[in-house]
């Protein structure tokens, strides 16, 4: 047949995968093999129509045969780039384009896809390597700027010791300086240029590039430039020049807050260092009386169009205290004095002023009767702010002594009786719009949450939800109110209010990365998915999808910005997908999503091997911290912590530490269950392995690793959780040596594999050669092992008594003033506690293995456990089930009712309302307390035996 | 006041005060990257001296020959920083930058019709309406403001190299075109 002819086969393939009808592909691919049976193109095709139908097994063998040989032709190459970017080998694509380019040294285009397939994989070194021969052979100067990014990400590299990084920069250097087109043409590579001497410190050399005309021009119109342009003027210690420069700025009307910095900190340039001189003193305290008559012309001049000299004088003020230039705060609460007066009525006042409060006695009572002085308002919204800044400024002053149960009475009667004022300013507003008194509203709910705080008395909690809720009536855009409602209800354990308000909020996208911790942190205590209500499970894999759009999508524009030269844009993008990518809230989710994923699936060997190699995975990566925690305002009182810490479910999130310490306990339970060892898991894996973190401590062998406690990461775990850890790795030092003992060997689980895989696919396992592995492997799975077994223990008492400990806490709780949620941790980690322990239990539950082994007695020592645990879940079902009872009935409604007396006085916020809102709290808590109570039964009944 | 500085792809993870704004749309990343990767030089953002984020614009170069031009595809300031004039400032850099570096001959920016807020706010920093387009906020049906709330307002304000002033009309709202003429 011609090649036009085969041409005309290979059209419909691509019509098919373009159509997504994976099937007709394959067919087609298969009809055209049959001809030609070498042809890569079609089995390039068929391995991608077969990786779109999930047949990754087969697919990977004709990747295998592919990239035996070397592949060049264009069509080839882009089909398995797809291939291989569905199968997660960036490491085979690197190959794949090496040998390609290393065949055709004289393709450029084999270059670049060299180029960018090592940037998939962030190998910076070999990028800087690619883009250098390609400058060597296609003499383009953008090569010359690809290497010099090469060399700084892999100088930035977290791995990269300090040393190396250098040199790295010193490499870039020669790269830029040698290439012969000066750096200017560009304003990226101007740009990559200053990085290179900031970071070299040649000076000189700065100097010269940002004094030229064209330096300057270039600065003067792009931002990212004069920022670092002003970054190397601060390291010289150029303090004045810039200050200078920032007042001819200011004076051309400029108002850049960056402009201001320079000019007040141009005013303490004398000062700056450990031995300061009293004649730099007097200098300085010159230059603060030159910049403050700066500043109070300018703020004169712009008046209450701008904020910023005013700003900088407050600024100005502070430092000149701080730095013992000026011997009492007078003058510091003057320019305070004047800033509110002047800008009392913006929002951001009191963010502006909050920095200055903290002030010695005799000035801070000056400000306190200031403020007291200030008369409350309503006539205009200006006006409402005013108060309401005025009421912010005075609760974060309270002292300790002035805090008490009564002055937090006082307070919320304040607050709402000024909330209810001003709503009328903002009675004609559309829905769509924020009431201009919500604050004040949410200033009611720090009241509350304080004295909940200071009592521990929950009817304060509720006071505070239903003020909330009242104001959502009115505003029902308000975030703010409804993050603080979802924390509130999470406390209070009606966890289908909290899930109504977080939803209602629309968080999208990589929200879902910062924000998700609100409704996720520990959400196993609230879950129903052992009822088969899979709310909570559907909620962690919703708020996971933006990691598989960040590893899908990211890498492709680090790539274009490349390919379009937006250097100052790489690293951002590069770090940008490095912290989605290995984000502690991804797998903080990921865990609480196996914790329930348990409650609700099969507990078997698929469950057990996918998390295992999952949870690994987790445990090798350097994490970064993304979740926002400054979405909840906070004007407590400086004596007490935020209303974030305060409103946390059990006193803490779940950070690093948290993570650590219940992956090492998965993983442990996991490996034990598992027959999965090293070497069967290399053969099983598909795809890469993630990039490891540099961290000294991941470089240790994994079961060194899994023993390590530290007390700081120990902190982030409640007392409770605490408890199951201990257990946890009682339980697992206790029955690993019969784990290790009894694990058939790996040549017995790749046989097996094998088995099943060929009854899948009717192929063997690839790259698994059985005999060479172990020539005695018996096809029926367990061997006797030649070693002795290890004699039968009995349990440890921790490992014997700890259901019995978990109700006696149980029972203490109940007994004692404490909320829905902390009985539902207790129970939910008890409930955990029995699951782990049939996941380390699994493996003694095939007869055969107990007979062997002759593990009788271990069984009966575990049966014995399994029982007492059993009946301490169901003791504790039962009671959730009365409580839900109790906290649906009509009774608890009127208690809900009658303890919300502060705030019923007033006229909106009447009786039916507030028995809207009870109503709702009951059935809330009822549902939760059942369903968590019903799903521990329906374990017991699964796993009980 | 505050900080004008380019947005960065880092800031997507601390912009939540603006974006948990209703009227504020949250888009998937490969649209703020694409952005970043095309027109990083017309998307800023405004920092509180404290460190918060403010506002962003988002901004691109488009347009053949005489329609050459810079436009505003978002700006947006959270609730707690409005009346601050930082939309303002924001736009002024957006056409300075369009004017600087990209030499457009104009501005322009979309916005509803029945937003009398913002076409004020807009006139008052010297853009116009150039022409009515119709149903270019689509699927929202007829609402009680009738066609003006799904009809927008296509406004242009002209930069130095326009010195006829071509790019702008006084006829402006009298001139309607379908959405499909636009996209």
């Amino acid at each position: 047949m011609s090649e036009a002819a085969l041409e005309r086969q290979i059209r419909p393939i691509y019509d098919a995968l373009d159509h997504g009808s994976n099937k007709s592909a394959i067919n087609a691919c298969n009809k055209v093999l049959k001809k030609y049976t070498n042809n890569t193109l079609v089995k390039a095709l068929k391995a991608l129509a077969l990786t779109r139908s999930q047949k990754v097994e087969e697919a990977l063998v004709l990747c295998d045969e592919i990239l035996a040989t070397v592949v060049t032709d264009d069509s080839t190459l882009s089909v398995m780039t797809h291939v291989l970017k569905g199968l997660a080998r960036n490491s085979d694509m690197v190959a794949m384009f090496d040998n390609a380019f290393k065949q055709q040294p004289q393709s450029e285009d084999l270059g670049a896809q060299t180029f960018f397939a090592h940037v998939r994989t962030g190998n910076w070194k070999s990028c800087q390597q690619v883009a250098t021969r390609m400058h060597k052979q296609f003499q383009e100067d953008r090569y010359v700027y690809w290497a010099v990014t090469g060399a700084i990400l892999q100088a930035n590299d977290l791995g990269t010791p300090p040393n190396i990084r250098t040199l790295l920069y010193k490499l870039a250097h020669r790269h830029v300086t040698s290439c012969p087109t000066p750096s200017y043409m560009a304003v990226d590579r101007f740009h990559l240029h200053l990085l290179i001497l900031q970071e070299l410190q040649l000076w000189d050399e700065a100097n010269t590039l940002l004094e030229s005309d064209i330096g300057k021009s270039i600065c003067s119109a792009s931002l990212v430039c004069n920022e670092t342009r002003r970054d190397i003027w601060r390291k010289r210690g150029l303090y004045k020049d810039e200050g200078e420069r920032a007042q001819e700025k200011i004076k051309n009307k400029d108002r850049n807050w960056l402009e201001f910095v320079s000019v007040v900190d141009a005013a303490f340039a004398s000062v700056q260092g450990p031995d300061v001189s009293e004649e730099a003193k007097s200098e300085c305290s010159e230059n603060i009386a030159r910049t403050r008559g700066f500043l109070n012309e300018i703020a004169e001049l712009d008046g209450s169009n701008n904020r910023s000299a005013s700003l900088a004088l407050l600024e100005l003020e502070k430092n000149a205290f701080s730095h013992g230039i000026s011997s009492d705060e007078s003058a510091l609460v003057d320019s305070m004095e004047n800033y509110f007066s002047q800008f009392g009525d913006k929002a951001c006042c009191f963010e502006d002023l909050r920095p200055c409060v903290d002030l010695g006695a005799d000035a801070k009572s000056r400000w306190i009767s200031f403020l007291a002085s200030q008369e409350p308002s309503f006539a205009t919204t200006g006006d409402l702010q005013r108060v309401i800044n005025v009421r912010k400024l005075q609760r974060i002053s309270l002292t300790a002594s002035e805090l008490s149960t009564d002055k937090e009475l006082q307070l919320v009667s304040i607050y709402i009786e000024e909330y209810m004022a001003g709503l009328e300013l903002g009675s004609n507003l559309p829905v769509t719009e924020l009431q201009p008194a919500d604050d004040l509203a949410i200033l009611v709910g720090h009241a509350f949450v304080s004295l909940w705080t200071m009592t521990k008395d929950e009817s304060y909690l509720y006071n505070a939800a239903v003020v909330l809720e009242f104001a959502l009536t009115r505003s029902r855009m308000s975030f703010q109110i409804r993050l603080l409602l979802v924390r509130i209800y999470r406390l209070l354990g009606a966890s289908s209010l909290a899930l109504d308000h977080y939803r209602a909020i629309n968080i999208k996208q990589v929200q879902n990365d910062t924000l998700s911790h609100f409704l996720l942190t520990r959400a196993l205590t609230f879950s129903l998915s052992a009822t088969g209500d899979l709310t909570y499970p559907s909620e962690c894999i919703e708020s996971s999808q933006i990691y598989v759009s960040n590893s899908q999508d990211t890498p492709d524009f680090i790539i274009r910005a490349f390919t379009s030269e937006k250097y100052s844009q790489i690293p951002e993008f590069v770090s940008f997908d490095d912290k989605l990518e290995n984000s502690l809230q991804r797998d903080v989710v990921k865990l609480e999503h196996v914790r329930m994923r348990m409650t609700h699936e099969p507990i078997n060997s698929d469950l057990i091997d996918m998390e295992l190699i999952e949870l690994k995975f987790v445990f090798d990566r350097f994490h970064h911290d993304n979740r926002d925690f400054g979405m909840l305002p906070n004007y407590q009182p400086a004596c007490q912590s935020s209303l974030n810490d305060q409103t946390l479910m059990f006193g803490n999130s779940t950070g690093q530490g948290w993570l650590w310490y219940f992956i090492k306990i998965y993983i442990r339970a996991f490996q034990h269950a598992s027959d999965l060892d090293d070497i069967v898991e290399e053969k099983l894996l598909i795809g890469d392995r993630p990039k490891k973190s540099p961290e000294p401590e991941v470089q240790l062998p994994l079961r060194e690793r899994l023993a390590i406690r530290k007390p700081e990461e120990a902190a982030e775990l409640t007392a409770d959780e605490l408890q199951l850890m201990e257990w946890a790795t009682a339980v697992s030092d206790w029955l690993e040596p019969y784990h290790d003992h009894t694990r058939p060997p790996p040549a017995v689980v790749l046989a097996e594999a094998n088995k099943q895989n060929e009854l899948r696919t009717g192929l063997p396992l690839r790259g698994v050669d059985l005999k060479a592995l172990n020539g005695d492997a018996h096809a029926n799975g367990h061997s006797k092992k030649d070693e002795e077994a290890p004699p039968v223990k009995e349990p440890p008492q921790l490992v014997a008594q700890f259901f019995e400990h978990m109700h006696a806490r149980f029972v203490q709780l109940q007994q004692s003033q404490c909320l829905p949620s902390d009985l539902l941790h207790v129970a939910t980690l008890t409930q955990e506690a029995f699951l782990l322990f049939t996941v380390e239990s699994l493996r003694f539950k095939t007869a055969s293995v107990v007979k062997i082994y002759k593990l009788g007695a271990l069984v009966q020592s575990l049966k014995d456990i399994r029982l007492k645990a059993c009946a301490v879940l169901k003791t504790m079902s039962n009671d959730l089930l009365k409580m839900g009872e109790v906290a649906g009935s009509a009774e608890r409604r009127k208690c809900f009712v009658e303890s919300c007396k502060p705030i019923t006085d007033s006229p909106k916020l009447h009786h039916d309302f507030v028995l809207n809102i009870a109503k709702n709290v009951g059935e809330s808590r009822k549902k939760v307390l059942e369903g968590v109570g019903k799903g521990m039964v329906k374990i017991c009944a699964n796993y009980g035996q | 006041m505050s900080v004008l500085r380019p947005f960065k792809a880092n800031d997507l993870f601390r912009f939540n005060n603006i974006n948990l704004d209703v009227w504020t749309e949250t888009y998937g990343i490969t649209f703020y990257l694409t952005y970043l990767q095309r027109w990083s030089d017309l998307c800023f953002t405004q920092e509180s001296p404290r460190g918060r984020l403010q506002g962003y614009i988002l901004g691109k170069a488009e347009g053949a020959q005489a329609e050459w031009h810079g436009h505003i595809t978002a700006v947006s300031v959270a609730p707690e920083y409005r009346r601050l004039s930082l939309a303002r400032n924001m736009c002024q850099r957006l056409e300075f930058a369009s004017d600087e570096i990209y030499k457009g001959y104009f501005v322009d920016l979309y916005v509803r019709c029945n937003n009398a807020l913002a076409i004020n706010m807009y006139e008052g920093m010297g853009y116009s309406v150039y022409r009515r387009v119709r149903e270019y906020y689509g699927n929202l049906g007829v609402g009680k403001d009738g066609r003006d709330e799904e009809d927008a307002f296509d406004m242009r304000k002209c930069l130095s190299r326009d010195v006829a002033q071509r790019s702008i009309r006084s006829n402006g709202r009298d001139m309607i075109v379908s959405a499909h003429d636009v996209m």
